[in-house]
């Protein structure tokens, strides 16, 4: 097998490749700034200058010529090369700055002449913290600058588009953002203006960077020149704790990760995911987090008159839905799953009402004809449609779930978070005289409809299981605490510094943040405990257990393989496709 | 005032004869960003519109290969822009009592135009003719040598004219985009 010898030590690879992405691949250090594994290599930030020399093969007999001591002779490239474009070669020698002081000097060298317009403003600049440059200065880059001179001012705050923001004075001219409008998003609204110490990314005079993919610009800017409208000067990168999940805003399931603090989430980034959406996630899916954080729906609430509700106690709200249950035929309840809740909440509502004798449970697709691209927006506007159909719900369109609404069979309707009335358009008074209950996150036009609304927790403070338009399933894991979860006990939340070591009357914590909700499974649970039904489950990862033992399409479907192996492609040949009946 | 600008079918006929040159259309930007400034005067953002309309490329590729380089002119400049070299070599000789003495002369200020849109004075970076220093160059052509007070003062007077300075070094070549 070829090898290569990177700071004395000898590295077998099998893949012909660069020498920057390999060392990464071995977990070595190399500072860098352009490169971007997912994108071309320009080489122009020229950080990641190494040492390079292959051996010297004697013509002749084709071997390489030895010295003294038998090792073979290394004929270094006259300059430093980039490890980021340098291609592997069998028996290369590469010396980076671990063994190179000359290469340890063109580090610090370089860094002091990116740094030389830099702007020092790191105490106010969102990058902070998670910045390569402020990173590798400390660990790379030489102990102050020898430029006495006045720094280059460029323009400052410019509204690039409706969501990114640049400061280009910040800018290093990595050219990530325009390499990626023109490769990834393809949409090629940026591009370098100017040159020399002048330039700096922007767009063709009169047109905005509107690109529906225009944030992921933000994460990859290696400086603080790229930051985002909405996110900026909200909080510092290291008071957040990070949580793993995924995007509900559309079919795709893009990974990513929420960021929050004092229990809100303040912003959504991509997490990679080489399966689903590499390194990207479309602008739409980081605006959940307001969906998260805002309107959202905090103890049971009961119907007093058409336009007013009342918050009402838990166990109101548990025995009123017994009553209304025993009050009503099992024929006359409409049960509607929802492609928004995960896969346990829609298996549990089905199972319930299954063992109280109604034999469907429905649900109704949220697709929007025209809306998704080739990439990563789908025209399914919920994570879970799939779920749904593998759990054999029936679905139904809009003409159907009207005249189900309507029809006089039914006189109680139970809805699974999903805001039927406000995506339809439907009146409220279709319900009229039928009693409606609604598990909900938000306020929204279903629940104004509703009799009973009982808070459930929303994608960020639960687990639960999505099935993405590609047959992936995945889970997402808590990230903010409800009134009945604690970040200190609960082993799969995160704690962020300001967590670990705050206490709950430090005066960033508000108790308002926190949602009196709980998962909707688990309303359904104890409801059935009331009733004495059997359905004991203690938690989301047991209620998958006992899917994946009935379900083929589900088998050997854990909560442990998901997070190991990033989600499980399923057969979609065993998820049955639409079937509008 | 709202210009309207527009490739007469000759010079789309031009064009699509130096897209035929390059393998990649990209290559064609920079021709045919000189044609439009040879045609338009200068190359501000509606004329770098229409170079990259016409080309089938992204506008924002177009106006950053025009903004790289100083001779396209992003802005409406005078008929002839004066740009004088303010590099090292030019500079000892004399280059900034050049420009002070243009700015005189013109009654403008160094990257101003002249109210009856004749001149513009620029201080441009070397143009590579450090041994006829100080020196500087007419509208992007020729370059007039061994400046003087005296000389500037003839230039300024023959172009009023509409007489053009001679070559004095060797002949430059002509950046025409046509096959000649």
């Amino acid at each position: 097998m070829p090898e290569i010898i990177i700071d004395n030590v000898r590295y077998e690879y099998e893949q012909p490749g660069k020498v920057l992405q390999f060392m990464l691949d071995q977990g070595l250090d190399l500072p860098y700034f352009c490169y971007h594994p997912s994108m071309s290599i320009p080489a122009n930030c020229r950080q990641c200058l190494v040492k390079a020399g292959t051996p010297i093969v004697d013509r002749e007999t084709g071997k390489p010529e030895l010295d003294e001591d038998g090792n073979p002779k290394i004929r270094y490239f006259p300059k430093f090369m980039t490890a980021c474009s340098l291609d592997m070669s069998d028996g290369m020698v590469v010396h980076t700055h671990v063994t190179s002081e000359e290469v340890r000097r063109a580090q610090a060298d370089n860094l002091e002449l990116i740094l030389i317009n830099h702007p020092l403003d790191c105490p106010i600049c969102d990058q902070a913290g998670e910045c390569p440059l402020q990173i590798l200065t400390y660990k790379y880059g030489p102990e102050g600058s020898r430029f006495e001179h006045k720094k280059v001012h460029k323009p400052k705050r410019i509204q690039l588009g409706p969501r990114v923001v640049l400061d280009a004075e910040r800018c290093i001219n990595c050219t990530r953002c325009t390499r990626f409008t023109e490769e990834i998003s393809k949409s090629n609204q940026l591009t370098i203006v100017a040159r020399g110490d002048k330039n700096y990314p922007m767009t063709a005079p009169g047109e905005t960077f509107d690109d529906p993919y225009s944030l992921n610009t933000v994460d990859i800017c290696p400086v603080g020149a790229l930051t985002s409208a909405d996110f900026r000067f909200k909080a510092r990168v290291w008071e957040m704790a990070q949580t793993p999940s995924i995007d509900i805003t559309n079919g795709k399931g893009c990974n990513v990760d929420l960021w929050t603090r004092d229990n809100l989430v303040l912003r959504i980034t991509p997490r990679y995911n080489k399966e689903i959406n590499d390194h990207w996630m479309p602008d739409e899916g980081r605006m959940a987090y307001r969906q998260m954080n805002e309107n959202r729906v905090s103890k049971p609430e009961i119907k007093l008159s058409a336009s007013e509700h009342s918050k009402t106690s838990w166990n109101n709200a548990l025995m009123t839905f017994v009553e209304q249950i025993e009050a009503h035929k099992p024929e006359e309840i409409l049960v509607i799953g929802s492609p928004h809740a995960p896969v346990e909440d829609n298996f549990l509502l089905q199972q319930f009402f299954n063992k109280l004798g109604v034999s469907d449970t429905l649900f109704s697709p949220h697709i929007t004809p025209g809306k998704g691209d080739d990439f990563l927006i789908t025209d399914d506007e919920a994570p879970n449609t799939n779920g749904c159909r593998m759990l054999g719900l029936g679905e139904i369109d809009k003409k159907k779930l009207e005249a189900e609404l309507k029809s006089d069979k039914y006189k109680m309707v139970v809805i699974l978070t999903d805001d039927l009335f406000g995506r339809y358009e439907i009146e409220p008074s279709i319900t009229e005289g039928k009693f409606t209950l609604t598990f909900a996150t938000n306020y929204n036009a279903t629940t104004k409809a509703a009799d009973l609304i009982i808070p459930v927790t929303c994608s960020a403070e639960h687990t639960g299981s999505y099935v993405s338009v590609d047959g992936r399933i995945q889970r997402t894991l808590p990230a903010k605490e409800t009134l009945y979860s604690n970040r200190r006990l609960n082993l799969e939340m995160s704690l962020s510094r300001l967590d670990h070591f705050g206490t709950k009357f430090d005066n960033w914590v508000s108790d308002r943040n926190r949602i009196d909700c709980i998962p909707a499974w688990e309303f359904l649970v104890r409801t059935a405990y009331e009733m004495n039904l059997k359905l004991g489950f203690e938690s989301s990862r047991e209620i998958m257990a006992k899917i994946s033992d009935e379900l083929p399409a589900l088998n050997g479907v854990t909560y442990e393989r998901m997070d190991e192996e990033r989600g499980i492609q399923l057969d979609l040949k065993q998820i049955p496709a639409e079937n509008v009946s | 005032m709202a210009d309207t600008y527009e490739f007469s079918k000759e010079e789309l006929e031009q064009i699509e004869k130096i897209k035929s040159k390059y393998p990649e259309v990209q290559s064609a930007v920079m021709p045919v960003l000189w044609l439009a400034q040879d045609k338009f005067g200068h190359v501000d953002s509606d004329v770098q519109k229409l170079v990259a309309d016409t080309l089938g490329l992204p506008r924002a590729h177009v106006h950053g290969v025009a903004t790289f380089y100083t001779q396209y002119y992003k802005e409406k400049m005078g008929k002839y822009v004066l740009d004088v070299c303010g590099s090292f070599s030019c500079q000892v000789c004399g280059a900034q009592e050049i420009i002070r003495h243009l700015e005189e002369k013109l009654g403008i200020k160094e990257g101003e135009t002249t109210e009856d849109g004749m001149f513009s004075i620029r201080e441009v970076e070397c143009l590579g003719a450090c041994g006829y220093a100080p020196m500087l160059q007419v509208t992007n052509d020729k370059y007039v040598n061994h400046l003087t007070k005296e000389k500037i003062d003839k230039l300024i007077e023959d172009l009023k004219a509409g007489k053009e300075p001679e070559f004095e070094s060797m002949p430059v070549v002509y950046h025409q985009t046509s096959d000649s």
